[in-house]
C-alpha cells in the first residue's frame, strides 16, 4: 500500500512537471523545485474549517478575521456549505484532535497554522483516506504530500536588503540588521536572504542585533547598537520595525533608507518622517488565500505543492493614506490585508466587522 | 469492612465515594453533549479522537494524584512529560526490540525524575512545591537540549497501535481500564496504597503507627514521575514527534483535573479514578467547542466555572459536618 501511494504520488508529481502550468500561477506561484498536486474534483458547496493554534496576538486575530471576511464575500458564499474557525492553543495534540474531528465530521477541507511542523504525518494519512484536503499555511510542515501556502521568507529578506542597497546606489559602509526570534526557521531564512545581498557589497560592515520580532525589544537593542556603533547608512528589520525607528529618532540618528515590516504604525512613521525604503511582511490575509487554495483543489485544479505567494510590499514613494496604510486605525493593525494578484484585498471595514471568536 | 447488602449497599457505596460519583455524572452528561452535537455521532473514530485527548491529560492527572494524596504537589508533571516525550522521539523508532526497550526507557526516565523529586523532598526536607518548581526547570532544560526545535520520529505502526482502536474500542480507553482495574484497584489494598492515605491524612499519626513515612513519600513521588513518563509516552504516540514546549499547559491542567475529580489538595482524600474522571471532564469540555458553538476564547471561562462548581459541591461537606471542628481537622 505504501509503495502504491508513493508511486501514485510520483505520477502526480511528474505529470505536474510536464504541464508546468498550474492554476492561476500569478497568485499561487510555485516555490523553486516544488512538485504539483491535484485531486479529483468534488461537487460544491463545501464544508471548510480553519484550525488555528495560538490566538493571542494581533497577527493571528487578523488572520482569523481575514478568513471570515473571505467566507463572507459574495463570490464565495455560494461555494460554502459550512465554515468554522477554532483556536486550540499551543498544544499540537489538541490541534491534531481538532483536525481529526473535522475529518470525522466529513469536512471537505481544513486549513491550519501548525503548532508543531513535524507532528502531522499520521493525520495527513487519515485525511487522505477520508478524502479531506489539508492546506497548512504560515507555519508550514515538513512534508511534500499536501499543498502548503506561505511567502518565501528568503525572498522577503532579499527584498528589504536589495531595496535599501539600490537606494544607496550599491555602496555602503555600515548597515544595521535587526533579526527575529533566534533558533527559528523563519528567522534563519529571512536573515539568509538579507545576507545574500549584503555579503556582496564591498567593504560593508554588517552589525546584527536580535529584536525578537518585537517592537519593545527592537527599540532597546537598536538604541544599544546606535550607542556602540554611531551612525549607520541603512537599517533592515525583520519585524517590530517601529521600535527601530523610535530608537533612531530618540538618538537623533539621521533619516536613512530602511527595509521594514508591514504594520500600520510603521508605515505611518515612514510617511511622517519621509523614510526611504520598503515596507513588506508576512500578510495575515494568507489565511484567506489558504481557503481559496483549498476551494481551487476541491474544484479539481492543480496547484504547486509549495506555494510562495507574491509578497505584498510598498515602497515609501507609493505610500498612500487610506489605500496601503490607515492613519485612523491602531498602529498594530497589519497592512497585509490581501494579495492583489489573487483577489481584491480586504478593506479594513471588511476585516474589523469580523469577530475573532470561533464560529 | 462489612457492608450491608442490597439497595442500601449501592447507596452506601455512592455516599462513601460521593466525589467520584459526582465527577462521573458530570462526565457522562458532557460526553453525551459532545456526541450529541458531533455531526458524525458516536462512531469509533470520534470516540478514539476523544479518548486519546482524555488519556494524555488523564495520565498527567494520575501523576499529580500521587503527589497530592500525600499532601504534596508536583509542579514538574508537564516538564517530565516534555522530557520523556523528547527522549521518546529518539527511541521509539527502529527494530521491534529497540522500540520495546525505548518504551521502557521512556517510562523509566519519568520514574527517575520522580525519584529525584522524592529524594530532594525527603532528604533535603524541602517543600514539594519548591522542589518540583526547581526540577521542572531542569527537566525542561534537558528536554530543550535534546530537542531545541520540535522534531524526531515515532514509528507509525506503533503509534497507530496505541492511538487507534481494537475491535472498535479505542485503545486509549483500554489503557484507561488497565490503569484502573489492573493497577489501581489491587494497588489500593496494598500496604503502600494504604500508606499513601495514612501519610496524606496525618503524617504524625502515620509515623507513630510505625509507617515508614520517608519510604511512602519517596514511592509516591516516584509513582508520580512514572505516570508523568507514561503521559509523555502516550503524547509521543499521538503527535509522533518530540516537542520540549508542551510542559506549561499540562502541569496546571493536571492540578485542575485532580481537584475536579474530588482529590483534596490537603491530602489523604480522593482516588485515582476520580483524578482520571476530572481529566476526562476537562478534555471533554475542550472537545465541546468544535461543534457546539462555544467560542474557544471563552473556553477557559467555562473550564473555570465548572471547576468552581465542582469544588463548591465538594465543599458542601462543610454544611453536613456534625461538628464544625471536623472541617478543619
Amino acid at each position: 500500500m505504501k509503495k502504491f501511494l508513493l508511486s501514485s504520488a510520483l505520477a502526480v508529481a511528474s505529470a505536474g512537471m510536464a504541464f508546468a502550468d498550474t492554476y492561476r500561477p500569478e497568485c499561487f506561484a510555485p516555490a523553486p523545485d516544488t512538485s504539483t498536486i491535484s485531486y479529483d474534483a468534488k461537487e460544491g458547496p463545501y464544508k471548510l474549517a480553519f484550525v488555528n493554534g495560538f490566538a493571542g496576538n494581533d497577527w493571528r486575530i487578523q488572520a482569523i478575521q481575514s478568513a471570515k471576511a473571505w467566507a463572507a464575500r459574495p463570490e464565495n458564499v455560494d461555494k460554502i456549505d459550512e465554515f468554522t474557525v477554532v483556536s486550540v492553543g499551543n498544544d499540537s495534540a489538541a490541534q491534531i484532535a481538532a483536525i481529526d474531528n473535522f475529518i470525522a465530521a466529513g469536512f471537505d477541507a481544513v486549513t491550519f497554522i501548525a503548532v508543531n511542523p513535524t507532528a502531522f504525518e499520521p493525520v495527513i494519512r487519515r485525511a487522505e483516506r477520508a478524502g479531506t484536503i489539508l492546506v497548512p499555511f504560515d507555519n508550514v510542515l515538513d512534508t511534500d504530500k499536501v499543498v502548503q501556502v506561505n511567502e518565501s521568507q528568503l525572498a522577503l529578506g532579499t527584498l528589504k536588503a536589495q531595496t535599501v542597497m539600490d537606494i544607496l546606489g550599491g555602496e555602503a559602509e555600515k548597515i544595521l540588521m535587526v533579526n527575529g526570534l533566534p533558533g527559528n526557521a523563519t528567522d534563519r531564512d529571512r536573515r539568509l536572504g538579507m545576507m545574500s545581498v549584503l555579503e556582496n557589497v564591498d567593504g560593508l560592515e554588517i552589525v546584527e542585533v536580535v529584536g525578537n520580532w518585537d517592537t519593545g525589544t527592537s527599540q532597546k537593542v537598536v538604541a544599544d547598537a546606535l550607542a556602540a556603533h554611531g551612525e549607520f547608512d541603512a537599517v533592515v528589520s525583520q519585524h517590530g520595525s517601529a521600535g527601530s525607528i523610535n530608537a533612531m529618532q530618540a538618538a537623533g540618528h539621521p533619516i536613512v533608507p530602511m527595509g521594514v515590516d508591514g504594520e500600520n504604525g510603521v508605515r505611518m512613521l515612514m510617511s511622517e518622517l519621509g523614510i526611504p525604503g520598503v515596507s513588506a511582511s508576512q500578510a495575515p490575509a494568507m489565511s484567506a488565500i489558504a481557503l481559496e487554495a483549498a476551494v481551487a483543489l476541491l474544484e479539481g485544479n492543480e496547484l504547486p505543492q509549495t506555494i510562495f505567494l507574491p509578497i505584498p510590499q510598498v515602497t515609501s514613494d507609493a505610500l498612500e493614506a487610506g489605500a496601503n496604510y490607515f492613519p485612523d486605525l491602531p498602529k498594530s493593525f497589519n497592512t497585509g490585508t490581501g494579495y492583489a494578484e489573487c483577489f481584491a484585498p480586504f478593506t479594513p471595514e471588511e476585516l474589523l466587522g469580523q469577530s475573532p471568536d470561533n464560529t | 469492612m462489612v457492608r450491608p447488602r442490597g439497595k442500601s449497599h449501592m447507596l452506601d457505596y455512592m455516599r462513601s465515594n460521593r466525589r467520584e460519583v459526582i465527577a462521573g455524572v458530570v462526565l457522562i452528561v458532557l460526553l453525551a453533549t459532545y456526541i450529541g452535537t458531533h455531526p458524525r455521532g458516536a462512531s469509533t473514530y470520534v470516540m478514539t479522537i476523544w479518548a486519546n485527548q482524555c488519556l494524555i491529560l488523564g495520565l498527567a492527572a494520575c501523576a499529580q494524584f500521587f503527589a497530592v494524596v500525600v499532601r504534596g504537589i508536583d509542579l514538574s508533571v508537564g516538564a517530565v512529560m516534555a522530557l520523556t516525550n523528547c527522549i521518546g522521539s529518539y527511541l521509539l523508532d527502529g527494530s521491534a526490540f529497540g522500540m520495546a526497550f525505548g518504551m521502557v526507557a521512556v517510562v523509566a526516565a519519568g520514574a527517575l525524575c520522580g525519584l529525584l523529586n522524592g529524594l530532594i523532598i525527603v532528604f533535603g526536607r524541602i517543600q514539594p512545591i519548591v522542589v518540583t518548581l526547581a526540577t521542572a526547570s531542569i527537566f525542561i532544560g534537558l528536554a530543550l537540549l535534546l530537542r531545541p526545535t520540535p522534531g524526531g520520529a515515532v514509528n507509525y505502526d506503533l503509534a497507530d497501535g496505541a492511538t487507534l482502536d481494537v475491535l472498535g474500542i479505542p485503545t486509549a480507553l483500554i489503557i484507561t481500564g488497565l490503569v484502573v482495574f489492573a493497577f489501581w484497584l489491587p494497588f489500593r489494598r496494598t500496604g503502600l496504597g494504604l500508606g499513601l492515605y495514612a501519610l496524606g491524612s496525618s503524617e504524625q499519626a502515620a509515623f507513630q503507627s510505625g509507617i515508614d513515612t520517608r519510604f511512602i513519600r519517596l514511592a509516591a513521588f516516584t509513582l508520580a514521575g512514572l505516570f508523568g513518563g507514561l503521559a509523555g509516552l502516550f503524547y509521543s504516540f499521538v503527535t509522533t514527534t518530540g516537542d520540549a514546549g508542551i510542559a506549561a499547559g499540562f502541569t496546571l491542567n493536571s492540578i485542575a483535573a485532580v481537584v475536579l475529580g474530588g482529590v483534596l489538595l490537603r491530602g489523604g482524600v480522593g482516588t485515582l479514578v476520580g483524578a482520571l474522571a476530572g481529566a476526562f471532564i476537562l478534555k471533554t469540555i475542550a472537545s465541546l467547542m468544535f461543534f457546539s458553538g462555544i467560542p474557544s476564547l471563552a473556553q477557559p471561562l467555562f473550564e473555570g466555572l465548572i471547576l468552581a462548581i465542582a469544588i463548591a459541591i465538594g465543599g458542601a461537606d462543610v454544611l453536613r459536618a456534625r461538628n464544625k471542628l471536623e472541617v478543619f481537622a
